[in-house]
């Protein structure tokens, strides 16, 4: 286990890093966090599928100015990792999704809270640095970048460590403790979540032209989805 | 004038990966700015200390704009710091310039990044996972990179050529074009993702009479949650009241 958290660790740093503080070529994606976070943990396909659903959930919250979105990148971390354990505890059914997506929740909106937090220490080293620079010194800009972005990684690490424990205690722990009447319970919610993706798929690419595609699209893959099924 | 040489602006480039390096409240990216423009700096002003100062003292006053499109002003404001030194322009017009062009920038680059292009990576990533996990990834990091790299690349290249290749760059690209055709296809595939998903949950709770009803419930649903993001409720809460529901459920 405790290379696994290392190796999640490590992916995290990575992830962190390219969610705001470098790059942004989108290695931070849920898709890509919860797939590697179940390889990790054991269960590459249960990764994937979470990672899947969680990849447009948050789609409608841009990172515009100084808002800030849910962590959706904290939520796969925790979604992968447990999604995979529970693979192997309980079975990935209907409901132990549901109930990985939905205590999902709390990880993105913690993330969220640190990453204003780091935001907030960074201001004192961009004035830090700023003060520097007024007395000659050049190299104070690449110290004070440098500062910002171990800040960034160092929270990244720490919060993967933490949402990959939690989700490894959820499926180790938590999730075997219900019965599977509750486990089907839940699994009624399940189509709710990835109509709520849907939903921010449209809602952030909506224009004039594309209500009409969206849902003429939606009912023809409905009934190609439906008929092929019911026939075959 | 005082030119900078290849390897230089190679290193701008390079170091513009990094511009919200360090992100705050305060100045934005003013530190990545500074960060990513110092090689160049150096290199201008390596025999005037003093002036170098006042350049980065220039550069870490507030910055913002989206990242990916960054490279044109990046590029810009090197070419002006060039002519600066050589006395061509006032080294005041180097801000007053970054200040216009960053509140534009980042709105056409917000609409096309994150409004068009993602969504657009996104849905064809969830989509294509259904077939393999790795297809997916693979869908998501190329139809996103493919579009960004070389925007960063012809953005800073643009730049590099002075304000009005800057500005002729950004004419030329059809952001809005680009915008509204990546919606569309995210649109198609989005709609075809949720057609998907409630045909599957139909084929498993309903039968062929009750597949019309599942079809209304679900375009209901969708119409409803769009209606809540445009209020400003966040998909968290959305979700924490399903959390809720849940609990009650298995509580009881």
């Amino acid at each position: 286990m405790t290379f696994q958290f290392l190796l999640a660790a490590v992916i995290g740093l990575i992830a962190y890093l390219d969610r705001t503080a470098a790059f942004q070529v989108m290695l931070h994606r849920p898709l890509v966090v919860a797939t590697a976070m179940g390889a990790v943990f054991g269960n590459v396909f249960a990764g994937a599928q979470v990672g899947a659903i969680l990849e447009l959930l948050y789609l409608a919250r841009l990172p515009v100015g100084a808002s800030i979105p849910p962590d959706d990148t904290g939520a796969a971390m925790f979604a992968g990792a447990a999604a995979a354990v529970s693979a192997s505890s309980v079975g990935l059914s209907a409901g132990s999704i549901t109930a990985v997506l939905l205590l999902s929740v709390p990880c993105a909106e913690l993330g969220k809270a640190a990453d204003r937090q780091v935001r907030r220490i960074n201001g004192r080293i961009a004035s830090l640095t700023a003060e520097s620079v007024e007395k000659g010194d050049s190299h104070a800009v690449e110290q004070g970048l440098l500062a910002g972005v171990t800040l960034f990684a160092l929270s990244g690490v720490v919060l993967t460590l933490l949402f990959t424990g939690a989700g490894v205690a959820v499926g180790k722990l938590l999730l075997p403790r219900f019965g599977p009447e509750s486990r089907d319970l839940l699994a009624a919610l399940l189509p709710a979540i990835p109509l709520l993706g849907a939903a921010s798929v449209f809602s952030c690419t909506r224009i004039g032209r594309t209500a009409p595609v969206f849902y003429l699209t939606m009912a023809m893959v409905f009934a190609a989805t439906f008929l092929f099924g019911w026939a075959g | 004038m005082e030119g900078t040489d290849k390897a230089v602006r190679r290193s701008a480039w390079r170091r513009q990966f990094l511009l919200q390096g360090c992100w705050n409240y305060e100045g934005m990216q003013n530190v990545g700015f500074a960060y990513s423009i110092l090689p160049a700096l150096r290199h201008i002003y390596r025999e005037k200390p003093e002036e170098l100062t006042k350049a980065l003292k220039r550069h870490l006053e507030y910055f913002n704009t989206q990242p990916a499109i960054g490279g044109v002003i990046l590029g810009a404001a090197l070419k002006l710091e060039e002519r600066a030194a050589a006395g061509e322009v006032d080294s005041r017009d180097i801000g007053t310039f970054k200040v216009g062009l960053m509140g534009s920038l980042g709105a056409i680059g917000d609409a096309y990044f994150w409004g068009a292009l993602r969504p657009m990576a996104s849905v064809a990533g969830a989509v294509l996972a259904l077939v393999h996990p790795f297809l997916g990834i693979a869908a998501l990091l190329l139809v996103y990179n493919l579009s960004h790299l070389p925007i960063r690349w012809k953005g800073f290249s643009a730049g590099i050529e002075g304000e009005e290749k800057a500005v002729e760059f950004l004419k030329g690209s059809g952001f809005a074009a680009k915008t509204e055709d990546r919606k569309i296809v995210a649109a198609i595939l989005g709609g075809a993702y949720a057609g998907a998903v409630c045909g599957k949950t139909a084929l498993m709770f309903g039968s062929g009479q009750a597949a019309p009803a599942f079809l209304l419930l679900a375009v209901l649903t969708v119409h409803l949650l769009t209606v809540l993001f445009r209020k400003a409720v966040s998909p968290s809460e959305i979700l924490l009241f399903l959390l809720i529901i849940g609990t009650l459920l298995v509580w009881h």
